[in-house]
């Protein structure tokens, strides 16, 4: 029941995700533009080119629409709406959603076409780039928590948000989470204007639809991670706590759609210096400060 | 207790069989992921057998390594795509030879070996994670320090050998 409930929640989610985005990059709020735009894709003929790696093209987009949804299985939204408090949780998130990476090298690499295998092996550079800043934040979280459990983790905030307590790992995550959903500016994989869609340019159809399906679960999930993450998960005054939940993961999707608006597209090898220069010492950082903090002030 | 056993030997033979498919396709793309496939099954196998933390972690790590080791196949391989249907194996005599001892040793092991008696109880998911953490702390500590510097110095040596050397423009070679 918990499950189904879930990933109605998420479908939901995905749904607003897809109108928020079209809001933002063209002014226009449609609130049936993506229920339209997604019926169309189904009615379409969903071409295979020629001599594709047939499993790889035929797997690529489900498996990203799984890793999402798999990541989202230990994200709580209320104390109790949860599919599975793993005790790993924190790290379980981690590798689920290393399997978008996989998911995009198949779609890449299966179709036999230049502009999707040049658009996968981007985001093979890409998660070089921002690997380390999705799992040095995180362990900062757990250092004070205390544990892995993704439940926990939004209990340990009850007296401050890990947003204030620990303010530059939230923005390493936040731009990681920008980078692994290939949200603007880090979206050379499918950039529109230059590699004609990559990764996404040989999908038509129906499989187009869960390729475009799985990424708007993978926002979505991301959000809600930042949420349990550091902005203290359901809890907050007056309201429910599924409320609370719906509004921080809807206004850090927002967020993060409308930072990517104001910026030029990052070139991965640019993003690789950046990381690796300047992030990964930041990471580092930012889980020495929290360590001495979580003895001084726990 | 059965449908553990169920699905260990489930996940085995997946990992077995994506091992085989490593060297039955020509291309090198899809060998690297059967490789991958083949170790998450195997990270499938230790969450059968509640090693949560082991099994998540064999599954996380896979993922990267196995992609990054596609890319290096497609960079130095001459037919990564297998389209020219090149045969990639070679001492095929003394392969099979290594390959059936070592099969032979692992049943000869895994049969003979004093593995003493089965525990009853084991410690929940989140005191594994304790105990490890302990254990990488305390007793393993200097190996695991020594193996993370050993790769750490093999990747920057790795690198190092890579880089194209730049060639200096010096304030004598500009003629000043």
């Amino acid at each position: 029941m918990t499950t189904l409930i879930i990933i109605l929640l998420l479908m939901v989610g995905a749904y607003l995700v897809a109108v928020l985005e079209s809001w933002i990059s063209t002014g226009r709020f449609q609130l049936a533009a993506p229920l339209l735009a997604g019926i169309a894709l189904l009615g379409r003929e969903s071409i295979i080119p020629r001599k594709p790696d047939r499993i790889f093209f035929e797997v690529g987009p489900v498996l990203l629409l799984l890793s999402g949804l798999l990541a989202a299985a230990v994200i709580p939204l209320t104390p109790d709406l949860i599919i599975a408090d793993l005790a790993t949780g924190a790290l379980f998130i981690n590798a689920a959603l290393v399997y978008v990476l996989v998911a995009l090298l198949m779609a890449g690499w299966g179709p036999d076409g230049a502009y999707a295998m040049i658009g996968g092996w981007r985001f093979l550079g890409q998660l070089i780039a921002y690997a380390m800043l999705i799992v040095m934040p995180i362990t900062a979280v757990a250092m004070r928590a205390e544990s892995l459990l993704s439940s926990q983790i939004v209990i340990s905030q009850v007296d401050v948000w890990n947003i204030v307590y620990q303010p530059l790992g939230f923005v390493l995550f936040y731009v990681a989470s920008m980078a692994l959903a290939f949200l603007p500016p880090f979206d050379m994989m499918i950039a529109k204007g230059e590699l004609a869609g990559g990764v996404e340019a040989e999908y038509t159809g129906i499989r187009l639809a869960v390729f475009r399906l799985g990424r708007l679960v993978l926002i979505i999930t991301l959000a809600a991670a930042t949420v349990i993450f550091y902005l203290g998960g359901w809890q907050g005054p007056w309201l429910p706590p599924w409320a609370w939940s719906a509004i921080k993961i809807l206004a850090v999707t927002a967020a993060m759609l409308l930072a990517g608006r104001y910026m030029p597209r990052i070139r991965e090898a640019h993003l690789l210096s950046w990381c690796w220069m300047l992030g990964i010492p930041l990471a580092l950082i930012n889980i020495l400060i929290v360590g001495v903090l979580v003895l001084v002030y726990p | 207790m059965t449908a553990q056993m169920f699905f260990i030997g489930f996940f085995g033979l997946a990992g077995v069989w994506f091992g085989i498919v490593v060297f039955r396709t020509y291309s090198m793309v899809r060998s690297a992921l059967a490789l991958l496939f083949s170790q998450t099954a195997l990270g499938a196998m230790f969450l059968s057998m509640q090693a949560e933390f082991l099994g998540v972690l064999q599954i996380m790590m896979m993922a990267t390594e196995m992609s990054i080791m596609a890319i290096f196949m497609v960079m130095f391989m001459m037919d990564p795509g297998g389209l020219g249907t090149m045969d990639m194996t070679h001492q095929k005599r003394l392969s099979l030879i290594a390959g059936f001892v070592s099969f032979v040793a692992a049943v000869l092991v895994a049969l003979f070996v004093d593995w003493g008696p089965i525990a009853a109880t084991f410690p929940d998911a989140a005191q594994q994670t304790v105990d490890l953490g302990l254990e990488l702390l305390n007793r393993s500590m200097l190996i695991f320090e020594m193996a993370g510097i050993t790769i750490l110095t093999a990747m920057i040596a790795a690198t190092a050998v890579a880089i194209k050397p730049i060639e200096r423009i010096t304030n004598k070679s500009k003629g000043h």
